[in-house]
């Protein structure tokens, strides 16, 4: 089977690879991995607190499709808002990498490490906000 | 028909391979192409006998890709399509693949190969005992079980492949 262009291009030269502070509270990190080819895909986002994107990293462990299709999205989420970022679906990856029926499966990985990225920073902004507003709360009362 | 059709057995993963590989001699010589005639519609018809206990016997005798296989006719092709992709594995586990593939990385770059031979020999391990796990749960029937066991033996099997190509590329 042959690689487009474009996946050749991502692969040969991997935009944004590497790792983000997982501790940094402004950090979210989507891990998931499709068992059809044993990937595993690990896409990190450091978030601003008004919920704009300032830098995506990545490290996938996969065939060419899975890393074009992660290093792809670390270019388009950068400067995205979360809600926009999740609007990104495999359709759209597998679409700009002309990727074959039976890579598809790669592009809905990528897809799926963004959304678990953001969720990932969600549920860490609401566990450092709600102690702040108990506290409030509690002052108040 | 399926693989097992062929050898007229029950699909299971428990299944004596040597019985297996003596019906197969028989049955391959039975159907040999040079044995079918000059009838062209007989050839035809043993050069795809042929080819399908070839493909049967590939599968059968492989413990891994017979349990595969076995998932398989349980409705679950764990292959290159969008149902499987669908299955989450658990968090924890593509946590330690990660780190793993990572460790492995580092080794490479250091071209240490006798290290990543000890990392293969855990990781082979991990692997045999995870597929024990899958044919258990085949055998009783639990496919979420199995399908998780299997997808773990597939992350398994890429670590060791990757370890394989390392090695050749070292020694080439």
């Amino acid at each position: 089977m042959a690689y487009s262009d474009k996946v050749i291009e991502h692969f040969e030269n991997p935009g944004n690879v590497g790792t983000l502070d997982k501790n940094d509270p402004n950090v979210g990190t989507g891990l998931v991995g499709a068992p059809a080819c044993g990937d595993v895909m690990r896409l990190q986002l450091k978030i601003s607190d008004d919920g704009v994107i300032q830098d995506a990293k990545f490290k996938t462990f996969g065939c060419g499709s899975a890393i074009a299709s992660s290093s792809l999205v670390t270019e388009w989420v950068k400067g995205k808002s979360m809600d926009d970022a999740m609007k990104i679906t495999n359709k759209d990856i597998a679409l700009e990498l002309s990727l074959p029926p039976v890579k598809i499966h790669c592009s809905v990985l990528a897809e799926d490490a963004i959304k678990a990225a953001i969720e990932d920073f969600r549920a860490k902004r609401a566990a450092r906000v709600t102690p702040a507003v108990a506290a409030e709360v509690a002052k108040e009362a | 028909m399926t693989h097992f059709d062929l050898f007229n057995l029950a699909p299971s993963v428990d299944l004596d391979v040597a019985a297996l590989e003596t019906q197969h001699r028989k049955l391959a010589m039975e159907w040999h192409p040079d044995r079918a005639g000059s009838d062209h519609h007989a050839r035809r018809l043993a050069a795809e006998k042929s080819a399908a206990l070839n493909d049967a016997i590939k599968v059968l005798k492989d413990p891994v890709r017979r349990a595969f296989y076995v998932l398989e006719l349980k409705g679950v092709k764990l292959d290159s399509d969008q149902s499987a992709a669908r299955v989450k594995m658990p968090m924890d586990f593509l946590e330690e693949i990660m780190e793993q593939r990572e460790a492995l990385d580092a080794v490479k770059a250091t071209r240490k190969l006798d290290v990543a031979h000890v990392m293969a020999v855990k990781i082979r391990d991990a692997r045999d005992k995870t597929l024990e796990q899958a044919q258990r749960a085949l055998r009783r029937d639990d496919v979420p079980a199995a399908t998780t066991a299997l997808g773990r033996v597939r992350y398994y099997t890429r670590f060791l492949e990757e370890v394989d190509a390392f090695e050749e590329e070292l020694l080439s």
